[in-house]
């Protein structure tokens, strides 16, 4: 490629590029690249090539082959070779030895940026075009969460699909949930959450028509058009880019619960006194959130790691407070165990307490993996639950052919046959991660109140009641549906007896 | 009392500055110790947390996430943008039959402000977090969060006003300097910095202009805006989702402050003998307002409950129904109605006023105001649209707490007029000097007065 400025207009564009500036934080971002490239011996031109095609490499617009192809000359002509210390390793390099694997990207992210603490204008002015290149490749491996100096601008313009490894989400059968909160109970045997903040929360409910009792099983729907994320006006509340999750950020919520307000389906759940399990219980690593960020990548997931031995696990890979119960006047909700998804703790990745329980249970109506893999766990469950419907839906039909009809009317004349999927609420646009097998509740069902359940376990073949699973997780916290008649005891709890 | 036909002069203004009377020094009194209790409940909630109020989770848990903190919020803001939109548009149409209380709608905004501000602070679980969470992401949250634009334009407003009130200040400071009493002598000489009778005219129009702008911005910017905003943009409450919202806002923020302003008047006139300052035809005249604006938000309120009775969907139809069964809301609207029949009564026939029943009418009208915007906030969060939960409708009654910051921010509003009005005339000296700026020019009363 050469260093031509002229631009040709069929060329692939990213998202944020403009016609002023190809550049993510702007033309005077830009512009300032090309004043301080200048200042240097080398040619600027070139410097602000590289830097263009590097933003369509990270964007997967070209391959890195291709970029390192195109400059491969240049920077070889341009720089001596004792004057460039950072391009020495990529001399026995052939281009064309990369593959998906490993990759120069890779290579150059290994250079430690940050050792000789340089400022970023010394060392462009040191390392010239070449740092150019650097310099945003630094930002988008930052993307990936392996660095703390994270630029949000360009973090909050980046398209999140562009850097995604993993949707996590959940298939949930909910013909196969007897209502027996197995769940419920191990993800407050995990999280510690506090009396009545069943982040995990199953129900009865019946239907008007049939007066059938069906189960719902709520976790947070960990939308990919989370309104409690764009309301929430210091962006506590968010996606991870990574692989979709919607956490909080502990340590910045200001608790104004504007993400309970926004959320449609009343997963959230606030800390409004004391948590009930002590951060001591949670947290053995004696070290400041600040400390635990200010580790390098690698340094801060061995750590987390070991501290996992200990059953901690309250920081996300990015060394962010996001995992198990909130503190004191912060919101909680559903995680889908992020530490677990970073391969912190001893339950592998791919795996979520609420699905270890049920499974354990022998229930298996939660399938929790990546929705994009289309091998992982709930995606294999919904292909073959639709293909035991259809089979199921010949076998029926065989039975009930009568003489004089046409057998073929009973056939399902789509893919899926009659297997029954819904998302909850999808056409408030949240696009949740979430689907459900099974009936979907209509406008005008009704959870069974709670009371009746406890006072008649027979009603619904569901012996447990939430209050049922009091003093059963490691903690030995209290259990309830109702949290409000749990907190208007007020700060000091329930009286002894009832606690 | 029979001073209506007085001339109204400087002196008049002066009073409340200059005198001080017992009553002063119970209301006081009074203030204070209703703030000192409503400190003490807060320092208990920064204690122990959010626990000791009544709110708690919606969904399974029963409760209702925002109450009172958030109704008396907006109902503050209300108040606050009223007042501004009233004074500006004194200001900009030459009203000047309302000029004396133009001052006052001001201060009543800077006052009702920062008690909207001052909930934001008592509301969140974790206040001590606000400056250094909200401003290192605000780039970011101001485009999507309408919180965040909330709290911009309460900054915005807040700026304004002082602005507009500093501009206006310094005319009056400047002439009236020699009989202000000297212990706040670095106060004023703090508001007159640079102060030359040049700037008259220059300020006069850049007044004019902030009140353009102010009213440009009133539908958008203002209660017509942002803080509906926070929530009809959201479909998951169908109780709050509409473009209604908007002018429902504006015209119950209007309604409030113009009540707001007439009890402030009223008690000014009746404890310095400002009969002839406050007329009895100005008061008039704002409890005409007042009925108009009134009318507005019960013709508005009328719109959404035929909308959600009539033939609507399931979730908006069982929120106006449990809307229509609440007593709080029939004793509200019942109270509007009761107000607008005297308002329109008096308006046909002068015998039916009088301004004990204006003064009733308004606190009548902010206790309806203030009712609706809790039922508003409560309602909203009890009956979402995924009902599917037994414990929804929650159950939601303000604890003490809660309560105590209601009469806490009402005394601390007190308290800052208690104050203001011993620091400068609440009352322009132009709205004194004669009214001689109908067209907004406003230079006779620069030669006038040369004391």
């Amino acid at each position: 490629m050469s260093t031509d400025e002229s631009t040709d207009n069929d060329e692939p564009r990213h998202p944020y590029e403009t016609d002023e500036s190809f550049h993510p934080m702007g033309k005077e971002w830009e512009d300032q690249m090309r004043e301080e490239l200048e200042e240097t011996d080398y040619d600027a031109d070139l410097g602000m090539e590289m830097a263009k095609d590097a933003q369509r490499l990270v964007a997967g617009e070209i391959s890195e082959k291709e970029f390192y192809q195109s400059y491969h000359d240049d920077v070889q002509e341009e720089f001596e070779v004792d004057d460039r210390p950072l391009f020495e390793d990529l001399d026995g390099v052939d281009p064309s030895d990369f593959d998906d694997d490993q990759s120069m990207f890779e290579a150059l992210k290994d250079i430690d940026l940050e050792a000789d603490d340089v400022s970023r204008r010394d060392m462009m002015k040191k390392m010239g075009a070449g740092a150019a290149f650097l310099t945003y490749g630094a930002y988008a491996t930052q993307q990936n969460g392996r660095s703390d100096e994270v630029p949000q601008l360009v973090e909050n313009l980046q398209t999140k699909e562009k850097n995604r490894e993993h949707r996590w989400g959940m298939v949930i059968d909910l013909e196969r949930c007897d209502g027996c909160l197995s769940c419920v109970s191990g993800c407050i045997n995990e999280n510690g959450t506090s009396t009545g903040a069943n982040w995990m929360y199953v129900f009865a409910y019946v239907n008007e028509d049939t007066d059938q009792a069906n189960f719902l099983v709520r976790p947070c729907q960990h939308c990919s058009n989370a309104p409690c994320e764009k309301v929430c006006p210091v962006r506590a509340r968010h996606t991870r880019e990574k692989d979709g999750l919607v956490l909080t950020n502990y340590e910045t919520c200001i608790g104004c619960r504007y993400c309970q307000v926004a959320c449609p389906y009343g997963v959230n759940y606030f800390q409004w006194g004391e948590p009930d399990t002590d951060l001591s219980e949670l947290e053995h690593l004696e070290m400041r959130p600040e400390k635990v960020r200010s580790m390098d990548f690698d340094e801060r997931k061995e750590a987390l790691q070991t501290a996992a031995e200990d059953g901690d696990h309250i920081y996300d890979e990015r060394g962010w407070w996001t995992d198990s119960r909130p503190p004191t006047g912060v919101m909680g909700k559903c995680t889908m165990c992020p530490s677990r998804q970073d391969d912190h703790t001893e339950s592998p990745q791919g795996t979520v307490a609420c699905q270890d329980a049920c499974d354990e249970a022998g229930m298996s109506a939660i399938h929790f993996g990546d929705l994009e893999d289309e091998d992982s766990r709930p995606n294999r469950y919904l292909r073959k639950r639709s293909e035991n419907v259809e089979e199921n839906d010949r076998h029926f039909n065989d039975e009930d052919v009568v003489e004089g009809e046409d057998p073929d009317m009973w056939e399902s004349t789509t893919n899926w046959g009659r297997l029954s999927s819904f998302k909850l609420l999808e056409d408030l646009n949240t696009q949740p991660n979430i689907t459900y097998l099974g009936n979907e509740p209509g406008p005008n069902d009704k959870q069974v109140d709670p009371a009746e359940i406890r006072e008649d376990p027979e009603k619904l073949d569901t012996p447990v009641s939430y209050e049922d699973l009091t003093g059963q997780d490691r903690w030995g916290n209290q259990v309830v549906d109702n949290r409000k008649e749990h907190l208007d005891y007020g700060p000091s709890g329930p009286p002894e007896e009832e606690a | 009392m029979a001073t209506q036909n007085k001339e109204p002069g400087p002196d008049d203004i002066l009073r409340p500055i200059l005198n001080t009377s017992k009553w002063y020094y119970v209301a006081f009194g009074a203030a204070s110790a209703v703030v000192v209790v409503f400190l003490a409940a807060w320092s208990y909630q920064l204690e122990n947390g959010l626990i000791v109020t009544n709110l708690g989770d919606w969904g399974s848990g029963g409760g209702v996430t925002w109450g009172m903190y958030i109704g008396a919020f907006i109902w503050w803001v209300g108040i606050a943008h009223g007042g501004i939109i009233l004074s500006a548009a004194v200001r900009l149409f030459g009203m000047d039959k309302y000029q004396p209380v133009a001052r006052m709608a001001e201060l009543l905004t800077l006052g009702a402000l920062s008690m909207a501000g001052m909930y934001i602070v008592i509301h969140t679980g974790r206040p001590d977090r606000l400056v250094l969470s909200v401003i290192p992401s605000y780039p970011w949250t101001v485009q999507s969060s309408p919180l965040a634009w909330d709290i911009t334009v309460i900054t915005l407003y807040f700026v304004m006003t002082a602005t507009y009130l500093g501009l206006t200040l310094r005319y009056d400071i400047y002439r009236l300097r020699d009989r202000l009493p000297d212990h706040f002598d670095l106060l004023y000489r703090f508001i007159l910095i640079g102060y030359s009778e040049k700037e008259d005219k220059i300020i006069e129009r850049m007044v004019w202009w902030l009140a353009l702008g102010i009213i440009v911005m009133a539908p958008l910017l203002l209660h017509g805006g942002v803080i509906p905003w926070l929530f009809s943009v959201l479909p998951s409450m169908p109780g709050w989702s509409g473009a209604i919202q908007g002018p429902q806002f504006l015209t119950i923020a209007l309604t409030s402050a113009i009540s707001g302003v007439i009890i402030l008047s009223y008690v000014c006139r009746w404890a310095y003998d400002w009969q002839h300052v406050f007329t009895d035809e100005m008061f008039r005249g704002l409890t005409k307002w007042l009925g108009l604006f009134g009318l507005l938000f019960v013709w508005l309120q009328l719109q959404q409950i035929i909308n959600g009775v009539f033939a609507a969907d399931v979730a908006a139809e069982q929120v106006m129904v449990a809307k229509l069964e609440q007593p709080v809301y029939i004793i509200a609207m019942g109270t509007m109605v009761v107000v607008l029949g005297y308002i329109f009564a008096q308006a046909l026939d002068k015998r039916v006023f009088s301004l004990n029943r204006s003064l009733v009418a308004s606190i009548a009208v902010l206790y309806a105001t203030l009712s609706e915007k809790i039922l508003f906030v409560v309602e909203g969060l009890q009956y979402p649209q995924f009902d599917l939960y037994a414990n929804v409708p929650g159950t939601y009654i303000p604890s003490p707490v809660e309560l105590a910051s209601l009469a806490g921010t009402l005394a601390l509003c007190t308290l800052f007029f208690l104050v203001i009005i011993k620091l400068f005339p609440v009352v322009e000296l132009h709205a004194v000097e004669g009214h001689d700026d109908g067209d907004g020019g406003g230079d006779g009363g620069d030669e006038e007065v040369t004391a």
